[in-house]
């Protein structure tokens, strides 16, 4: 606990070491696997955020769908590293990423069918208005 | 693994681009405006798969999501009552006290998320260091020569990437299994919507009952 809280303030308020600057240059410069997963975190918790935050029930599936998109950049960029370190044969996270696809296409064709019944039903589409199984 | 030069250069306008469409989508007043930036998003997406050799799935990408999803989002847009929203009758986000709850559970998130790439990546490149420091450049090398010996595309200009040969072979190889379920999932997805979005006549139809109205 003591070492989280003493990494996140280190990352905020890092004191001036010498070459700090010359590193960071280096990785605006050359981005390598950390860039991609900070890329990704950041779409997940804008997903996330959309899930959590928003009314209309629509914008939510979307949010769904970004949060399924940055967890394919997280696989894209591991397998880019794999080939990189390793075996330059390894696809396999493209493999998985295509499940991702497939499963993120049925979600979605489910999800707004659930959606036009729901309308057809209680002439909403706002999530705070559907509670039903609420007492 | 490094991207260099022109890629460094696209990979942060892409990466800034996708950011900012993600986060416009969950900001716009209006669904179909929320659609449009996250069609922006998923083919900045698709532009880092292809910063990173993946090009057969960012082609999947862009076919897939913004060709199929993203028209069927747009469909039920079309289909469902949005014109609230967009007067401004209506409430975008939730109470104000539930999205204050969001946004210091988010923050926390992002903080847990950093600190956990921080210490996971330099765990990873100790281990890879002290394990394969010459593999390392011998295999970025190979890389290098694979790509120096593809076929050069019609234009002369290109070549021809083997991506696709290889994914299409692994899937079936390693993975015909986990393929065939996707299939009947998909299957399963096309009879469920349509089960879920017939109207009330069409269901007493099929099911050979009265509906309410007595028709």
């Amino acid at each position: 606990m003591n070492n989280l809280i003493a990494s996140t303030f280190a990352l905020v308020w890092q004191e001036a070491a010498p070459g700090r600057w010359q590193a960071i240059r280096q990785g605006v410069l050359e981005p390598d696997l950390s860039k991609f997963l900070v890329i990704a975190a950041l779409l997940f918790i804008i997903g996330v955020a959309g899930v959590l935050t928003r009314r209309n029930i629509i914008v939510i599936f979307m949010s769904i769908e970004l949060i399924l998109n940055a967890a394919n950049l997280n696989f894209i960029a591991f397998t880019r590293y794999l080939q990189d370190t390793g075996n330059l044969n390894a696809v396999a996270g493209q493999v998985f990423t295509i499940f991702v696809i497939v499963v993120a296409a049925a979600e979605a064709a489910i999800g707004l069918g659930l959606v036009i019944a729901l309308y057809r039903n209680k002439e909403t589409i706002f999530v705070d208005k559907i509670d039903l199984l609420k007492w | 693994m490094t991207l260099t030069g022109w890629e460094a250069a696209f990979f942060w306008v892409f990466a800034i681009a996708a950011l900012v469409a993600a986060l416009l989508t969950i900001l716009a007043h209006n669904a179909v405006h929320s659609a449009l930036f996250l069609i922006s998003t998923l083919v900045a997406v698709a532009a880092l798969f292809v910063l990173l050799g993946a090009e057969f799935i960012a082609g999947v990408q862009i076919l897939v999501y913004v060709g199929g999803v993203m028209v069927l989002f747009l469909f039920v847009i079309m289909l469902v009552n949005v014109g609230a929203e967009e007067r401004g009758g209506e409430m975008l986000f939730n109470r104000p006290a539930q999205v204050a709850t969001s946004a210091v559970f988010l923050v926390l998130l992002s903080l847990g998320f950093i600190y956990a790439i921080r210490q996971g990546y330099e765990g990873l490149l100790i281990r890879d260091n002290l394990s394969m420091q010459g593999q390392r450049a011998e295999a970025a090398n190979r890389r290098r020569t694979r790509q120096q010996n593809l076929r050069p595309a019609a234009t002369g200009t290109s070549r021809i990437s083997e991506d696709t040969q290889l994914v299409g072979a692994s899937l079936y190889r390693f993975a015909a299994l986990p393929f065939e379920i996707a299939s009947v999932l998909l299957l399963v997805a096309i009879v469920g919507s349509v089960m879920l979005a017939r109207t009330a006549r069409q269901e007493a139809a099929t099911d050979d009952l009265e509906t309410a109205e007595g028709e």
